[in-house]
């Protein structure tokens, strides 16, 4: 394993305060008080719905709920695997298969037919951006990226490299995974080292980043500290059984939810956590090794002093 | 630069072939697709696919092409590079479905039959072009739809700029002319079902335009610093000079109706890049032959133009190949780049009749010469997702 990091230092990180945090576990979360465009929730599948609760409920916990985030905020989603739940599959192949397995002329006479266009909308990687851009008025850059917690820091150093550089105020850093459903539980089924379903969790998790001195001019609620976070990787041959990066994981100073969250165990982990240092650490089976130190705080208002960068 | 296309599979045939005006559509042969409503496509065509999904095909190939073309007189920096991929759906296979369902869901029992069999990740890819050119730097992988070729390129543009990265191969790849792909758009009412006459149904920022046609292919773009790739003697195509991208925050399948998403991508590309509007010389539009996107995207671009909007010449690489969705930037990219080497600027194919709407100069029908030094390069996604990239054109020095 390469380990040579790619890491942010401290220096570069001390201006950036977590202000916000924001996790859900299960598709059946409320959404009602985040959503300012209720018309969109005809288009919304799972992942979308708990991408918009935890970026709600971090954005309420930061006081940031009731002003459009406009362009000085932006979004760094890491978003799991493609879901597609078992009844929608059987739906279409009933109506595009034959005696002799899939028939294309009963797929575009009857099984196209099945499909509700609102599928479409709902399996897409780049949803839940566009819902939570929607509904919280966010204009600003944004990185969207899958399907691993690998991927999270790599949205979380673009994060970090935005608010570093004054190009943003407000970061909404975040990842959502809609895990329980016939394609994901496939996925993880055949890879090199299976994952079982039982092991499978959806969720969202969203952390607020911001600047320290925006931070500090609307009299913020401070949560916490980014200290230090580092990313390398490996690459290999995906196709070679001892090739296959082992996937692993590790927090100290915290809890993380059992189970595997795909990307959102660093968020989920961190809005449950108490006070204190926490350290996450992982080898992603996709070849990315990344740690990160926080340091998690008793809620105060972020003012422009020592303690706050 | 690397390019898989409707129309040529080398960045030279790709480039003529645009300054010439060929279309690339044609009825769909993947498939039987006699009883769907849109029953056209731009496909690839002539090259042997090393894989079943086509899209990690044209990215292998057209990540080879690159890396082969920035190496020819010398080699990059070994272990220094970084991936940064615009990548498309996953394919989804029918058939394995129905061979899955039947055989009581059994896998396979080979990893790579495995990995494969009835959906293929997309970012399998990414170990498979990182190992095969030793890229060590963590890869980024962008999913924001359309615009996620153009995303990758910019995102590859800051990690090299800021020196993290010394060099990337940056793109992005799509085939969505399967079933399903084609199905879950002619649900969506997207596609042109001008299917009697394919080679016109393309036709962005035309009165009688009807939907977009879906087009396949990959592009892949070595960057590195100036000074590293001038002191290895490479053959320099163009600077990246700025990058932006933004939220539309608005409809799910409609633009901002004042085009604000589209105009802050790009005033973010100028910016980024420290360069005025007054010096752009030519636009790529994302262009897609929607109703939609062409009428907001050309006020977005007079509001960035201002009073010269009418003098800069905008042009639509769709018009010929389609819509390449996630791998669309990356390979207008290579348009825009191939046409300012030669001086010219690609035409608009089947604008014969331009919308009241659209009534800028988006150069209709024929190429022309026009020297360039910055040109603009849109994509504008479904889901409100836009951004932009600042070519300019190396002067050799």
């Amino acid at each position: 394993m390469d380990q040579t990091f790619q890491n942010a230092s401290c220096d570069s990180l001390k201006n950036i305060i977590v202000t916000g945090l924001g996790h859900v576990t299960s598709k059946e979360c409320d959404l009602a008080p985040y959503l300012k465009t209720p018309k969109t929730r005809k288009f919304m599948g799972p992942q979308d719905i708990m991408a918009v609760a935890a970026a709600g409920q971090a954005l309420k916990s930061a006081g940031l709920l009731d002003q459009p985030l406009g362009e000085r905020a932006g979004l760094f989603l890491a978003v799991g695997y493609i879901p597609f739940e078992k009844d929608d599959l059987n739906l279409l192949f009933e109506a595009s298969t034959d005696e002799r397995g899939f028939s294309i002329k009963r797929f575009t006479g009857e099984g196209f037919n099945a499909i509700s266009p609102l599928l479409t909308f709902r399996c897409l990687s780049n949803m839940p951006a566009f819902h939570i851009s929607v509904n919280f008025d966010l204009q600003g850059p944004y990185f969207v990226t899958y399907p691993g917690p690998g991927q999270l820091y790599s949205a979380l150093r673009k994060a970090c490299a935005l608010l570093a550089a004054d190009i943003i105020n407000v970061a909404l850093v975040g990842a959502v995974a809609h895990q329980r459903n016939f394609l994901v539980e496939h996925h993880f089924d055949r890879i090199a080292h299976p994952v079982s379903r039982e092991r499978l969790m959806d969720g969202a998790g969203c952390l607020i980043l911001e600047n320290a001195v925006h931070a500090a001019g609307r009299k913020a609620p401070g949560r916490g500290k980014l200290l230090e976070y580092g990313i390398s990787y490996h690459p290999f041959d995906p196709f070679e059984d001892g090739e296959s990066p082992i996937a692993s994981e590790c927090f100290t100073g915290a809890n993380p939810p059992k189970g595997e969250s795909g990307p959102c165990s660093l968020p989920i982990t961190l809005s449950l956590a108490g006070q204190g240092h926490v350290r996450h650490e992982l080898e992603s089976r996709d070849g990315i090794h990344a740690f990160s130190v926080w340091e998690m705080m008793k809620l105060k208002t972020v003012s422009l002093s020592q303690e706050w960068g | 630069m690397g390019v898989v296309s409707p129309i040529g599979n080398t960045t030279e045939t790709f480039i003529d072939n645009l300054l010439a005006g060929c279309s690339g559509v044609g009825p769909i042969t993947l498939f039987d697709a006699s009883n769907m409503p849109a029953r056209i496509a731009a496909e690839v065509k002539n090259i042997p696919l090393s894989f079943r999904d086509r899209k990690i095909a044209f990215a292998l190939e057209a990540a080879g092409q690159a890396y082969a073309a920035s190496t020819f007189c010398s080699t990059l920096p070994q272990g220094d590079g970084g991936l940064s991929i615009g990548l498309g759906l996953e394919l989804f296979s029918p058939e394995d479905m129905a061979v899955y369902r039947q055989s009581g869901s059994k896998l396979p029992s080979s990893l790579q039959e495995r990995l494969t069999f009835l959906q293929t990740p997309s970012d399998l890819c990414v170990p498979l072009i990182a190992k095969r050119f030793n890229l060590t730097k963590p890869p980024l992988i962008h999913v924001s739809a359309c615009a996620a070729g153009t995303d990758a390129i910019g995102a590859a543009f800051h990690m090299v700029r800021d020196g993290l990265w010394q060099w990337a191969l940056a793109g992005a790849t799509d085939s969505m002319i399967n079933p399903l792909g084609v199905g879950g758009f002619c649900k969506l009412s997207a596609l042109s079902t001008s299917n009697d006459r394919p080679e016109r149904a393309s036709r962005p920022f035309d009165q009688n335009r009807n939907g977009f046609v879906l087009g396949e292919g990959a592009g892949m773009l070595v960057l590195e610093p100036l000074a590293q790739s001038q002191a290895r003697g490479a053959k320099i195509h163009a600077e990246i000079a700025g990058y932006g991208n933004s939220f539309d925050a608005h409809g799910i399948s409609e633009p901002h109706p004042e085009g604000r998403g589209a105009y802050q991508a790009m005033r973010r590309a100028l910016d980024d890049a420290g360069v005025s509007a007054d010096e752009i010389d030519c636009v790529n539009a994302h262009g897609t032959s929607t109703p939609k996107n062409d009428p907001v995207e050309t006020i977005a671009i007079k509001r960035l133009l201002g009073k010269r909007a009418k003098e800069v010449p905008v042009c639509a690489t769709k018009a010929m190949i389609g819509h390449l969705i996630s791998a669309a930037g990356a390979v207008e990219a290579i348009a825009a780049i191939g046409c300012m080497e030669k001086g010219w600027v690609h035409p608009t194919i089947n604008l014969e009749n331009p919308d009241p709407a659209c009534d800028l100069d988006y150069v209709p029908q024929k190429s022309r010469p026009h020297k360039q030094r910055y040109v603009l390069s849109n994509s504008f996604g479904f889901g409100g997702q836009n951004a932009s990239v600042l070519l300019k054109a190396f002067n050799g020095s």
